[in-house]
């Protein structure tokens, strides 16, 4: 045991994992199949794992062995410092041979403080090494602990439409951590304004909703959103994403109100496929006169429908045949995508961080622990600092003759 | 009136940077001075046009390459003025600052007439919090390599720059200020990942930058290890401070301008 425990204490392990991880993060992160639209990832990368990096046993395996190492380096390191603050100082302290001159008016000067024997300088900066240790045990825990209850997940919705996230087809691209709660969440959300271009003054157009949100057992309450934030919905939270297009709002038989969704498939042309009640395949077009994200607006649209090998114009308000009975175009519409999250436990995330931080301030102070020498030690003083030994030592050097 | 304060500011970082060369070169002891106080007197003028800049775009300096590289060097000889009164060691260091300043503020100029709107997800306090401590990172990664570039300077011939003080004194600065650019990285990376939990709901979606800052942190981690577990300190730190300040040019500048992030329009050019 003792000898796992000094292999995770070794200096160069600890180099080591940081060092891969480094190497292991930059190469998953700039992989061009890592890119959004990049090519697949090449054979090698797959065996190697960094076809997803961060999900891949190598890096997994490699943070687990970071919080070992850490949790190693941690232990023990409590009772070293109580130690040096009493005026236990380690072996590898500074020592300062006698010299004319007064050593505590140089270790003074220096900046240590203290009426006996004992010096300190920024005694608390003591502990910045071991807080920033122990704020990386919290937050690699807590980020483990928060990924595995963590869930997400996308809905669309056209102006005037409402959505239940629980019911079925609702959500998609779900990514639910493996302690995540099964069920959805049980809210419903109407949106009854989307506006994807508006300019709200200072910033450049985007996004901006009105959305009546329910929870279950609460009244409904109006809450607009755009994507500088978003809102708390029971336990869960809404937020307003890029994704958006234009729709057809289509009155089917059998089939009533349907909300057709198109996807861009050139700046000035959208489409969806549908098959009408007769199971026949059909395919609406849209093809504008401005650039679909134009912020002045699409300009006349042309609405087509494409089945059986004919193309048909199609006019809002108006009837045309889908399957055994017509249908009719009841309008043109926006819809705009939003994400929802469930992120128990982002509280030990952030704890962590402050943590981390803490240490990190701590240590940009240039801790201190100095013993005046006693009668028979051979120095004039014992100096114990966390960074700065050399100067320290090259400057009681030039501080006068040795005595 | 904008312009004009601008190369007002820029006069006076290379009058600076003329006077900080008379001293480093020919020894004249008034030139340091001169230098301090014109650096000094520069940020008068620099702070106005940054200003002025903000109210006619309505919008702090966060966005397209000359707003941030002007307010970027405005931090760099603010810091270091502020450092070289807490230690007064580091005031030759200006002879390093003032040229610095003088090109930052060359970079900037080339897109001087360039002005966006910010998007719509800097609508948050946040941001103030992750960009300012961006700029400060870079400022006093950039202080630390210049110490150790004046180390090498010391080590190597320990007569020359004689206001600077001994090689083992810039040695310790170095590694302070090192300490201080690894705080002032993770309460960027911090803020932002906060800040991107309140826009998006996910504070961590390794984009290019954040992977990109994440690396950096990590290895500045590897360098300080290096420092307190190896004692490693001298020539072999000050080359490991410099790797330091590649990475994070690489994460401020380089990664912003070549690879497609969400970041990308804070250094926007053209």
């Amino acid at each position: 045991m003792d000898r796992i425990v000094k292999l995770l204490r070794a200096p160069r392990l600890a180099l080591a994992v940081i060092g891969f991880l480094a190497a292991w993060t930059a190469t998953g992160a700039w992989a061009p199949w890592t890119q959004p639209g990049g090519p697949a990832a090449l054979a090698w990368a797959r065996a190697a794992g960094l076809a997803h990096p961060f999900t891949a046993w190598p890096f997994l395996a490699a943070v687990a062995l970071l919080f070992a190492s850490t949790l190693a380096c941690t232990w023990g390191r409590r009772s070293r410092i109580l130690a040096v603050r009493r005026g236990q100082l380690p072996p590898a302290a500074l020592r300062l041979p006698p010299r004319a001159a007064d050593v505590r008016a140089f270790l003074v000067e220096q900046g240590y403080r203290g009426e006996g024997e004992l010096l300190t300088r920024f005694a608390p900066a003591l502990w910045g090494g071991w807080l920033l240790h122990v704020g990386l045990l919290t937050l690699i825990a807590a980020v483990l602990v928060q990924q595995a209850f963590s869930d997400s997940g996308v809905f669309d919705l056209t102006e005037g439409e409402t959505a239940r996230l629980s019911a079925p087809g609702t959500v998609s691209g779900r990514e639910r951590g493996p302690f995540a709660p099964a069920a959805l969440p049980d809210v419903e959300v109407r949106l009854d304004h989307f506006d994807p271009y508006l300019h709200q003054p200072g910033y450049a157009p985007d996004r901006l909703s009105r959305l009546t949100v329910t929870v279950a057992g609460q009244a409904p309450r109006a809450e607009v959103i755009d994507r500088a934030a978003g809102i708390r919905a029971g336990d869960a939270e809404i937020f307003q994403a890029i994704p958006a297009g234009l729709e057809l709002t289509l009155d089917i038989p059998g089939m009533g109100l349907r909300a057709v969704r198109l996807q861009g498939e050139g700046p000035r042309r959208a489409a969806a496929s549908l098959s009408d009640p007769a199971g026949a395949p059909a395919r609406f077009v849209v093809e504008s006169e401005r650039d679909l994200d134009s912020p002045q607006g699409t300009g006349r649209l042309r609405i087509a429908l494409e089945a059986g090998g004919a193309r048909l114009a199609l006019e809002p308000g108006l009837a045309f045949p889908f399957g055994a009975a017509p249908a009719r175009l009841v309008a043109v519409g926006r819809w705009g995508r939003f994400t929802w999250t469930r992120t128990p436990g982002l509280s030990g995330v952030f704890a962590g961080f402050a943590l981390v931080l803490a240490g990190c301030a701590l240590l940009a102070f240039p801790a201190g622990v100095a013993r005046l020498g006693r009668p028979g030690e051979g120095a004039a003083a014992v100096v114990f600092t966390v960074r700065g030994a050399a100067a320290v030592a090259a400057e009681w050097e030039r501080a006068g003759p040795p005595a | 009136m904008q312009s004009i304060l601008f190369w007002s500011a820029t006069t006076l970082y290379a009058l600076a940077t003329v006077a900080y060369f008379a001293w480093a070169s020919f020894g004249r002891e008034r030139g340091a001075a001169a230098g301090g106080a014109l650096l000094g007197l520069a940020l008068l003028p620099h702070a106005g046009s940054l200003a002025l800049r903000w109210a006619e775009v309505g919008h702090g300096p966060y966005n397209t390459r000359y707003e941030v590289v002007s307010a970027d060097t405005f931090l760099l000889v603010a810091v270091f003025l502020v450092a070289a009164a807490l230690a007064r060691g580091l005031r030759g260091l200006g002879v390093l600052v003032a040229p610095a300043a003088l090109l930052l503020m060359g970079w900037a100029v080339t897109n001087f007439g360039l002005k966006r709107e910010v998007p719509i997800i800097f609508k948050s306090w946040w941001l103030v919090l992750h960009i300012g401590f961006a700029k400060l990172f870079f400022a006093t990664i950039l202080l630390a390599a210049f110490s150790a570039g004046a180390y090498l300077v010391k080590v190597r011939n320990p007569a020359a720059l004689p206001r600077l003080p001994s090689a083992e004194r810039l040695d310790l600065y170095g590694h302070q200020l090192t300490l201080v650019s690894f705080l002032f990285l993770g309460v960027m990376i911090v803020a932002g990942a906060i800040w991107a939990q309140q826009s998006w709901g996910r504070y961590w979606g390794w984009d290019p930058m954040e992977t990109s800052a994440l690396v950096t942190w990590i290895v500045f981690g590897i360098v300080l290890h290096f420092r307190v577990l190896h004692r490693w300190s001298g020539r072999r730190m000050a080359w490991l401070t410099f790797v330091a300040l590649a990475f994070a040019v690489v994460t401020i500048f380089v990664v912003a301008i070549a690879v497609p992030t969400i970041h990308n329009s804070y250094m926007v050019g053209s």
